[in-house]
């Protein structure tokens, strides 16, 4: 994975990554593709992904009831700005 | 242990290990029950009502959820009481306690090694004798490798046994709750308080709490523990297999039957790759909700992508978006097929071997790592080697299949603790427990 991968992947994440750090993963990245190449030696023709660890019976459906609620103002206890019972961000529209 | 004494020593070691993010004064016993005056110690990525709730990371830091887990309902009606939240590496996503954003966790038996993680503080807590039960969540080992390092048991039952409503996720297809305890009796006790179907959980087992407690016995005349030969062949420490045999002679003398089982080399080696990419796959996409917008350590900016940008930056460690960036590069569209999907297909075909290995026994056996807790300094490793392949992470195997697992104390290493490792077929916590019984039984013998 070359550097200029490495921050198109950090950009679709909505993160930022130092020089260093950049370079580190680029590093890193050789031993890791060593590592993965494990992987294609196992013949998995005709073989299904394995999704969960086993099959299981899905038959809880609950009944389509409020039963478990918070308030509007537990909703919004966390927001860093909340106005008139809404999460304020910066408009998106000036 | 009452509640005071707990936290007294909960402070006490604090300096030292810095195994608690927050450690909790006002709870009080609300019912009577399996629990009843007991302090448990939740990993903080268990939400709690009211409570700071981390999950380790800055990100979180100042997290206060307005619900709790369900768990944390099930131990407050058994009566139990919350006496801390403890530190872990951020998200549950390492393996050593030096991941978390406030600070390194360290062994109390010897503060210059790893408590192992990710569960780590929970690991210390239990260690210190500071509480008897402690919550922490294994994706990969992250409650049965640190148990190993610091000399306590550690659990994890079935996948879906114990509900994962309010634990902040890692991995959704290999995550569990599990926890610690200072002996297996307390093991099987706190799987019947925390087991039982949970409506909030979709991947919940349909089925009322486990019973092991009351057939918790440690006869093993007649059983098969499997002697999981690989991960032997895999270990070079001396002291660590003469202590196996050691224990392998005193069950047999109680008549229990030794039975060597083996899986495909390759495939064995193959397991860490396959979980490094699931796992950072799932992580990648559980973890996209952590904006700053509606919670979190929001930081400012000039509209809401940036805001994003802003504060995943500043939240997140290193070892986490360096994950993040792995776990994206697996769900590429050119790389899907060839990374995510042909380790989600490996990991079918390991799961198919290794229930034909269960199938041959009552149990799996091996030690839990291939020697004693590491140096947190200086600690060199050879990623490619089988003892970090198989010896030192073998126990992900029981992620994969959701088999239920344990790892119990065996003899010191080095002068240090160190567990042996035992897993069961689905569902069969109950034999689980008898057979660790057995082994917790024959170490106090051999001491």
């Amino acid at each position: 994975m070359d550097k200029k991968t490495i921050l198109s992947l950090a950009a679709e994440l909505n993160f930022s990554l130092s020089e260093e750090e950049v370079s580190n993963i680029h590093t890193e990245f050789d031993s890791l593709i060593n590592l993965l190449g494990l992987l294609e030696k196992i013949d998995t023709t005709n073989v299904d992904p394995m999704v969960y660890p086993f099959e299981m019976p899905l038959t809880q459906m609950r009944e389509d009831k409020v039963d478990h609620e918070i308030t509007q103002s537990e909703a919004l206890m966390n927001a860093n700005v909340q106005k008139e019972g809404y999460v304020l961000v910066p408009k998106v529209v000036k | 242990m009452d509640k005071n004494t707990s936290i007294l020593k909960l402070k006490s070691i604090q300096a030292d290990t810095n195994a608690c993010v927050t450690i909790i004064e006002n709870d009080v016993k609300t019912h009577e029950g399996l629990l009843s005056d007991m302090p448990i110690a939740l990993k903080d990525n268990v939400i709690t009502k009211g409570i700071l709730t981390t999950g380790g990371s800055k990100l979180l830091s100042n997290y206060i959820p307005p619900y709790s887990a369900t768990i944390v309902h099930k131990i407050k009606q058994a009566g139990g009481i919350i006496v801390a939240k403890t530190s872990l590496d951020e998200l549950g996503m390492g393996g050593t306690g030096t991941a978390s954003f406030n600070g390194i966790v360290r062994n109390p038996h010897d503060l210059k090694r790893q408590a192992g993680g990710s569960s780590s503080g929970s690991a210390v807590v239990v260690a210190a004798k500071a509480v008897d039960y402690a919550i922490g969540s294994d994706t990969g080992d992250s409650v049965r490798k640190p148990a190993s390092f610091v000399g306590v048991v550690g659990t994890k039952p079935t996948y879906g046994r114990i509900s994962r409503y309010g634990i902040i996720p890692y991995a959704s297809s290999l995550d569990h709750v599990g926890y610690f305890t200072s002996n297996v009796s307390q093991a099987a006790r706190l799987c019947d308080v925390l087991s039982g179907h949970d409506p909030l959980d979709q991947t919940s087992l349909p089925y009322a709490p486990t019973k092991t407690l009351e057939t918790l016995s440690d006869d093993v005349k007649g059983k098969v523990f499997g002697i999981f030969e690989d991960v032997i062949k895999a270990i070079s420490d001396e002291e660590t297999l003469k202590n196996f045999e050691r224990l392998c002679s005193a069950l047999i003398e109680r008549g229990a039957i030794l039975k060597s089982i083996s899986m495909n080399e390759d495939l064995l080696r193959a397991c860490l790759p396959t979980y490094y990419i699931i796992a950072n796959c799932e992580a990648t996409a559980n973890h996209s909700n952590l904006t700053g917008v509606n919670f979190g350590l929001t930081q400012s900016g000039e509209n809401v992508e940036d805001i994003m940008t802003q504060t995943r930056t500043v939240g997140f460690g290193t070892l986490i978006r360096k994950r993040f960036i792995i776990g994206s590069y697996g769900l590429k569209d050119e790389n899907q097929e060839k990374l995510f999907r042909q380790a989600q297909k490996v990991r079918r075909v390991v799961v198919e071997e290794f229930t034909k290995m269960l199938n041959q026994c009552d149990g799996l056996l091996a030690p839990a790592t291939s020697s004693c807790a590491p140096l947190l300094e200086g600690a060199n490793t050879n990623v490619l080697s089988n003892t970090h392949l198989i010896a030192e992470n073998y126990m992900i195997l029981s992620n994969f299949s959701g088999a239920p697992s344990i790892t119990v104390p065996s003899l010191p290493v080095n002068g240090l603790p160190h567990g042996v490792n035992i897993t069961c077929k689905i569902e069969d916590e109950a034999t689980m427990f008898n057979m660790a019984l057995a082994i917790e039984s024959c170490v106090k013998e051999l001491l």
